[in-house]
């Protein structure tokens, strides 16, 4: 489904990822784990589509050349990512957003749009799986939204777009214990034989309730170390320094 | 295929021009033009004494030159100063007897004139060049005493209402443009509500330039009787021409006692083309008069179109406990030039006023918010509050903020934000992830800006606006 | 006034032997007040004073010749005895003493000549004016990585017998790269009902700093105008303080053009008014590179008559991308007379920016008032009490501790 090859990315001719190698086929669940400064959120910046970074190498997504597309051709191509620090768009409704945002796709992929009861519907369903306060979504787009809420937010929106590949970033930074579980409910709901996800991490404890198929070490831009869950309990033990 | 989308969008839709035969009276401003004018609308003496009287006034005037946009010069003797469909000389009675090529017109605008494809809830006065083509609705509106007509119709039937408001807002000496427009105004309507009557519906008036070399002077003059209320509406264009027009407006509103005027525009006239040839030249004088106790005015605008705009549309509040209110969206984009804002004169005790303006500038255009607050030493225990943002999207354009603001009374308070940003990378990339192409992103987040002011409008003219505010803007994001 | 102005300038012309290049220069400046007079309400700028009337009311007709050649006495003026200091005594626009004796005598550079002038100045009318009377070219230079070691306050005098006089003096400093100078200006008026018209050049090399103090304390009924000029290269920064208050009327005028990057002004000011005093400030901050940044705080307390005027102007040139501009004023108006205007005024040509600015102003807030009152104060000591808290945060923002407790004792404010 995700190829990478041999990428590397620059930043005002810093280099951040080097020789970055992974794949991931359907319904596989990766972590990627890695210190501050790794190079983890570049990574999902740049599969993202975010501008500024200098980028050498090949992105395949399900065949197709990732960085021939723009950011929104990739999300209508099935690819989320779900911010670290999801933004604040003031004036604009949380359920507007979400409508606009769902029908995009839908029209992209020639499928048929929603109208407004078909959507409420949807929203409603996930919501509650999510134990999202329906009330904010008529809210302003994560103005006035706590941490939690804002990744839970993400996370909503990630059920309701259905996406192939879901790129979480630090999802659980910033989440209580009950918050957490919850996301991860969410995620696991949405795991099925099609659908992939990118975890991306500092620490093991998401990993508890999303159990991982592979886990990648990152550190100084390069993959050092790959493996099974077992590596995400090795690293909380040893520290990053040690892994090696 | 996403940039043949946005050349389609960036067309001004209301760009076509009406071929109509169409009765002009000379071209040049001078007496016999404004006897002629007088004449062709029967007035009587008094009113063409008044317009003598103003045209008078007029050439000791000098056009205004403090304001940002600066304009070639007007040759003001090479104007038509009235046009009408020819078809109008013997005004038609009733729709049927309208020419089809008019109701088409305004069927190609959106707005049906015919009987069964009337807008819901709205009442439209077709405004044609010079003359007022059709009101719809009217007898609906008469059974509760409403007078909505052309302002030549009000001349001739409620000659006493017209002769005790006109001028009484915009005095006739007030500044060039106005006085101007006092001299040669043509048509424009007319709305009248009695005491304690609450507007069943929206009153709208729909403004289209469509003679080429001609000016448009509309006058509109809103009455709102004790205790009562109404809610009226404004839409204009133009069809795309390479020359330069001219629309110079009076627009007086009086707020009696307990009274609520809401007073609504979506201006769209045509804005000249992307190198900034042709366009508009919208310069407006519109005033508000809280004349009784616990009147409200509240003037909401979407500013989209014209060449150059300049308007200020202001609140005297004369009454004890009036309110004002001031919403405003300005958006230019190209070579658009605003200069744009309110008054707020604040007369009586206990007076209120509030403004929510916010800006955005795009391509080469130029922005400015020019406002004042006044508090008298009278107006005490009044308040303002002004917020003021300003949405800037590349480094070609400007987005200025002139408030001036005086308080000369010590119970009074006034508060004045203001603030100036652009939309973040952040903010785009966000939206763009979750599936929108850059136009609409833009288009969501600016509207998110402008939210609290379309929150004003009627939902009819909601809607409208905001796919003009995303319209406005195609082809802006780098 | 044309035939007053008219003579007093060829009796000053006669005064001393001036190059032809200086003469040339004094009778453009002087040619130019002539066309335009002083300012009124039609210049933008004037819009809430007329400076005509003003003289008119307060003064009346004005002369303008000052025998520059007369020694003034300056021993009978009253220094500051709170700290140590250079100074510069200015008498009817006359230098009479200029003293650095606490600095290294080749670190500052003192120009006193009829020097030439090559700068042309359209600026406004009254530098014109300044331009035309004031009198000998005095040109202050800090060098390069000096910082001196005590303030130099510059007196503002008036002879006794002055009276219906306007006044000029001009001085230009250069702080070379690196250098810093801190200036109080202080004014003594010994007489009333003159004009006086004070015009100051500053070049801040890269890397200066520059804080002015101006103090308008003393109760005087003179009408007073001062400019000045900033240029600001990379990394400079220029702090500016006016506290507004004695003076019939005064206005200030600060313009500063950021023209290097990192370099930063700060303008911050209170308006202390009383009777029918008029005060007004004007700011200009030109953002004209990347990476500048400015900062504005303006309060105001006005009783009785008085009136005072905020305008301030944030301009960002379309290069000055990333510009940081902030400008704020409050103002409390004790009196159901007093008055406060203010405009706010932001023109920008940069998307990559970050201005706002803010005003408001109305009385004190009654619940405060109130609450204090509950806890056993009387109206006036709440009264005190909250304005002190007011002008607080305003005069926490003078970055240089001996002056601030120079003005906090001025003032009266406490901690």
């Amino acid at each position: 489904m995700l190829k990478i090859n041999n990428l590397s990315a620059k930043i005002d001719n810093k280099s951040i990822l080097q020789d970055f190698k992974l794949e991931i086929n359907p319904g596989e669940v990766h972590a990627i784990m890695g210190p501050n400064g790794s190079g983890k959120s570049t990574l999902s910046n740049i599969l993202s589509g975010k501008k500024g970074y200098d980028v050498t190498g090949e992105v395949l997504f399900e065949n197709n050349d990732l960085f021939s597309l723009e950011t929104e051709e990739r999300a209508h191509k099935g690819i989320f990512l779900a911010f670290q620090y999801p933004l604040e768009i003031p004036g604009v409704n949380t359920n507007v957003f979400l409508k606009t945002s769902l029908n995009a796709i839908k029209k992209a992929r020639g499928e048929k749009e929603l109208d407004a009861i078909q959507f409420l519907k949807l929203v409603k369903e996930k919501a509650k799986e999510l134990k999202f306060d329906e009330e904010k979504l008529g809210r302003q787009l994560n103005v006035g939204f706590s941490g939690g809420e804002k990744k839970k937010n993400e996370i909503l929106q990630m059920s309701i777009l259905n996406p192939k590949l879901s790129i979480l970033d630090e999802t659980d930074s910033g989440l209580d214990i009950d918050a957490l579980k919850t996301v991860a409910e969410g995620v696991n709901a949405l795991r099925k034989k099609n659908n992939s996800f990118l975890i991306i991490t500092h620490y093991q404890r998401l990993l508890e309730y999303i159990k991982p198929d592979f886990v990648h070490v990152l550190m100084n831009g390069k993959i050092i170390k790959s493996g099974g869950p077992e590596l995400a309990l090795e690293l909380e033990k040893k520290g990053y320094e040690n892994i090696n | 295929m996403r940039d043949k989308q946005i050349e389609d969008l960036k067309d001004y839709k209301y760009g076509f021009s009406t071929d109509i035969e169409s009765f002009k009276a000379p071209k040049g401003l001078n007496e016999d033009v404004i006897k002629f004018i007088s004449n062709i609308k029967k007035e009587p003496r008094w009113l063409l004494d008044w317009r003598l009287k103003a045209f008078e006034r007029l050439k000791v005037l000098k056009e205004p030159d403090w304001q940002k946009p600066k304009y070639p010069k007007i040759d003001y003797q090479d104007l038509y100063y009235y046009s009408a469909p020819k078809s109008f000389k013997d005004k038609p009675k009733s729709l049927d007897e309208l020419d089809p090529k008019l109701l088409e017109t305004y069927q190609k605008l959106g707005i049906p004139l015919n009987e069964q494809k009337r807008l819901n809830g709205i009442a439209v006065d077709a405004v044609f060049d010079s003359v007022s083509v059709a009101t719809t609705f009217k007898e609906t509106l008469t059974k509760q005493g409403i007078i909505f007509c052309s302002i030549s119709e009000a001349v001739q039937k409620h000659p006493e209402l017209v002769k005790k408001y006109l001028g009484t807002v915009i005095p006739l000496t007030d500044h060039f443009f106005a006085t101007l427009n006092s001299a040669v105004f043509t048509d424009g309507s007319f709305v009248y509500i009695p005491p304690g009557v609450r507007c069943p519906m929206e009153l709208s008036t729909y403004f289209r330039i469509n003679a080429s070399d001609t000016g448009q002077f509309e006058r509109t003059l809103i009455i709102a009787d004790k205790g009562s209320y109404v809610s009226y509406l404004e839409g204009c264009t133009a069809p795309m021409r390479d020359e330069n027009q001219l629309h110079a407006a009076n627009v007086e509103l009086i707020a009696l006692d307990d009274a609520e005027i809401k007073y609504s525009t979506v201006q769209n006239w045509y804005p000249g083309d992307k190198d900034g040839k042709g366009g508009i030249y919208n310069f407006v004088t519109k005033r508000g008069l809280c004349k009784g106790k616990n009147s409200k005015i509240s003037w909401t605008q979407v500013e989209t179109g014209s060449a150059i705009t300049w308007k200020y549309p202001s609140c005297i509040l004369k009454g004890d406990n009036s309110i004002g209110e001031f919403y405003s969206i300005a958006i230019t984009n190209n070579h658009q030039k605003a200069d744009t804002g309110t008054k707020m004169i604040h007369l009586g005790k206990n007076t209120k006023s509030k403004i929510i303006s916010k800006g955005i500038s795009a391509g080469f255009s130029d922005m400015t918010y020019r406002g004042l607050v006044d508090i008298s030493p009278k107006a005490t225990n009044s308040n303002n509050f002004t917020q003021c943002d300003s949405l800037l999207m590349g480094n070609k354009c400007g987005a200025h903020t002139v408030p001036y603001i005086k308080n000369k009374n010590s119970d009074s308070n006034i508060a004045h934000e203001a603030t100036t940003s652009k939309i973040s990378e952040e903010q785009l990339h966000y939206c763009q992830q979750r599936g929108l192409n850059p136009e609409e992103a833009v288009g969501l987040i600016v509207n998110g800006f402008c939210k609290e002011v379309l929150q004003q409008l009627p939902m009819e003219f909601a809607v409208e606006a905001q796919k003009l505010v995303g319209i406005s803007l195609e082809g802006s994001v780098g | 006034m044309e035939d007053q102005l008219k003579i007093d300038f060829e009796k000053k012309l006669k005064d001393f032997s001036y190059s032809d290049q200086e003469k040339k220069f004094k009778e453009t400046n002087f040619e130019e007040f002539l066309k335009q007079g002083f300012p009124n309400r039609k210049l933008e700028n004037w819009k809430f004073s007329d400076l005509n009337q003003i003289i008119k009311n307060n003064i009346g007709e004005l002369t303008f010749y000052n025998d520059y050649k007369k020694e003034n006495q300056i021993d009978k003026i009253e220094l500051i005895s709170e700290l140590e200091h250079n100074k510069i005594i200015i008498v009817d626009g006359k230098i009479e003493k200029i003293d650095f004796k606490f600095e290294d005598k080749d670190k500052v550079v003192v120009l006193v000549e009829q020097g030439e002038e090559t700068i042309k100045e359209n600026i406004n009318s009254l530098i014109n004016l300044n331009n035309a009377f004031s009198n000998k070219f005095c040109k202050i230079i800090i060098k390069k990585n000096y910082s001196l070691k005590k303030p130099l306050v510059i007196y503002h005098s008036t002879n006794k017998n002055t009276q219906s006089k306007n006044t000029n003096s001009r001085i230009d400093f250069k702080l070379e790269e690196n250098a810093c100078l801190r200036l109080i200006d202080i004014f003594k008026d010994n007489s009333e009902k003159n004009f006086l018209n004070i015009y100051y050049n500053f070049e801040l090399d890269k890397s200066s700093i520059l804080k002015n103090y101006k103090i308008d304390k003393a109760i005087n009924n003179n009408v007073k105008y001062s400019y000045n000029n900033v240029k600001q290269e990379a990394n400079s920064i220029s702090e500016t303080f006016i506290l507004s208050s004695g003076s019939k009327f005064f206005k200030n005028e600060i313009n500063c053009d950021l023209l290097g990057q990192h370099s930063s002004a700060f303008v911050n000011g209170i308006f202390d008014l009383d009777d029918e005093n008029h005060h007004e400030i004007k700011s200009n901050i030109n953002h004209l590179v990347e990476n500048t940044k400015s900062y504005q705080l303006v309060k105001s307390v006005l009783e009785k008559k008085s009136k005072a005027v905020y305008q301030g102007k944030i301009f960002v040139s379309s290069e000055a991308q990333k510009t940081d501009g902030y400008q704020l004023s409050n103002a409390i108006l004790l009196s159901e007379n007093s008055e406060f205007n203010a405009k706010p005024e932001l023109e920008i040509y940069a998307d990559d920016v970050k201005c706002s600015h803010g005003s408001s102003s109305g009385s004190l807030d009654d619940n405060s008032i109130f609450y204090l009152m509950s806890r056993g104060l009387n109206f006036k000591e709440a009264k005190k009490l909250l304005i002190n808290g007011f002008l607080l945060d305003v005069i926490e923002k003078i970055t240089d501790e001996e002056i601030k407790n120079l003005i906090k004792n001025l003032l009266g404010v406490k901690e």
